[in-house]
């Protein structure tokens, strides 16, 4: 149980730096964004190619395939998502699902289509409060904790991020004030994308790298989003690692049932929830 | 200073403006009265830049201004205080202040200064989070932000709707001291508002002006003025 419960907490950990991204995009500019999914697996095929180049140092491959995304996600915003601003939710799907699926094609041409199993860069594992658990995935904890801070912090603190949070619950009340939000919304998109990225990168030793590994974890991150409210830093942040329990101790009693009982959940909050979109 | 010709807006094919004419002049209060659904806010919005006139000009210091964003429209010099008292709730109302220094590059100190010239209350409140202010004080701080970087004209959009009676007489002292400061274009369904503070009205009723009232006997006859409603 030990075990299922350090498990939940890692999948906690990797859903809450893909979801965050999703639920500020979501919140500021109500698209919903599937090329987010996209972003996720080729921060984790980046990863793949580089770590030959930098003798398998995790963290410097990482940080490189962390940032590479950085032009491709601006690329998505530029001539994808900014067209869908204000138009209907239903463009937003329609439009970012085709980059999906045409970015899934190009993976597939360039790594081929089969799993690329990665190996625990660190490869120890600690005892921690009497949990025995590999090293690798309590610093994917801590990091989603240090994240969660940093992004608490820089929304706070910084005049981005008070202009995002305005923007998030009245978007012409600030472009009335003569701030264009779109270059705000741009550095919203960058920031999510590249936590997205780092998601992926994190997650790829844990299971394997392969095409569709983002629309995987997509559905859930969209639960976490839901449950955890639009634009809602620390709600996303206890929602990832409430979805992220929940699909561990699910799974450790009936496997099949895992990511299904994360949209049950889903479901009875925004019953009792319910959000505008 | 801001002159609005022959406007014509639609939603979709459904036309709600049609041929709009009106004048401001520098310092001027002028007021535009009407029913619900007369018009008023899409006026307002048209002009701000937030919907694009089908035709028509507008005019500010004689430079066309349609098709200007929103945000090209509020560093021109004009801000528009929207209707519903919509402050930024989770930011405290320092915090609302600073957003509008912002742009304008504006040192927070003159703008806190200019915000409690005309308010000196507003002082106790600068630290809690705007969305707990009552609804009047709410009017106050959508004023004050709005004035922060010296803006030439304030489109207000129906500022005492919802207020209790003490609470009015705040919001209007506010605009009274603002009176030569700044040229405003308000919003407004209470005739008795319009009568102690317009210079001009228009009257607006489906879409059109049915009246432009610039006599000052006229515009405090409320009863007059009630039958172009």
């Amino acid at each position: 149980m030990i075990n299922t419960i350090a498990y939940g907490l890692t999948i906690g950990a990797i859903l809450f730096i893909i979801s965050i991204g999703l639920s500020l995009t979501f919140g500021t500019m109500r698209i919903v964004n599937f090329a987010h999914g996209l972003v996720y697996t080729i921060g984790a095929y980046l990863l793949v190619s580089i770590l030959p180049f930098v003798r398998n140092n995790f963290i410097l491959g990482a940080l490189i395939a962390v940032l590479a995304v950085i032009p491709i996600s601006y690329v998505i915003e530029r001539f994808v998502i900014r067209k869908l601003y204000g138009v209907s939710i239903d463009y937003a799907i329609i439009a970012t699902y085709a980059v999906v699926l045409i970015g899934i094609d190009a993976i597939k041409w360039i790594w081929g289509a089969s799993p690329i199993p990665l190996s625990d860069p660190v490869g120890i594992d600690v005892n921690f409060i009497g949990i025995t658990l590999p090293l690798y995935r309590l610093i994917i904890i801590l990091l989603a904790i240090a994240i969660f801070f940093a992004l608490s912090i820089f929304f706070k603190k910084s005049m981005v991020g008070k202009i995002v949070i305005a923007a998030l619950e009245d978007k012409d009340a600030v472009r009335g004030l003569g701030i264009s939000v779109e270059k705000y919304f741009t550095y919203v998109f960058v920031i999510g994308s590249s936590l997205a990225a780092l998601g992926g990168v994190l997650y790829a030793p844990i299971t394997s790298v392969h095409p569709y590994m983002g629309m995987m974890v997509l559905l859930v991150s969209f639960a976490v989003v839901l449950v955890g409210g639009l634009g809602n830093i620390k709600g996303t942040f206890i929602s990832a690692f409430v979805l992220g329990m929940v699909m561990a101790i699910t799974g450790r009693f009936w496997g099949p049932a895992a990511e299904t009982m994360v949209f049950v959940v889903m479901g009875i909050v925004l019953i009792f929830k319910p959000i505008e979109v | 200073m801001l002159s609005v010709t022959n406007l014509d807006v639609a939603y979709g094919n459904a036309m709600v403006l049609h041929g709009i004419s009106m004048e401001v002049e520098q310092g001027q209060m002028v007021f535009v009265a009407g029913r619900n659904g007369a018009g008023k806010t899409t006026l307002f919005k048209s002009i701000a830049g937030f919907l694009k006139p089908s035709s028509g000009a507008v005019l500010f210091e004689g430079k066309s201004i349609v098709g200007l964003p929103p945000e090209k429209v509020a560093l021109l010099g004009i801000r528009y205080i929207f209707q519903d008292k919509r402050v930024f709730s989770n930011l405290t109302v320092r915090e609302n202040l600073e957003l509008a220094a912002y742009p304008v590059k504006e040192n927070m100190k003159d703008a806190v200064d200019k915000v409690l010239q005309i308010y000196p209350k507003m002082e106790k409140f600068l630290s809690l989070r705007a969305g707990s202010l009552s609804g009047g004080q709410r009017q106050i701080l959508l004023i004050g932000r709005a004035l922060i970087g010296n803006p030439k004209l304030l489109l207000i959009d129906e500022p005492t709707e919802g207020l209790a009676a003490g609470t009015i007489n705040d919001v209007l002292n506010v605009l009274s001291l603002m009176r030569g400061k700044v040229s405003m274009v308000i919003v407004e369904q209470n005739l008795s508002v319009v009568g102690m503070l317009a210079d001009k009205v228009y009257m607006v009723k489906e879409g059109k002006i049915m009246k432009e009232i610039v006599e000052k006997a006229e515009i405090n006859d409320k009863m007059a003025m009630e039958s172009y409603l």
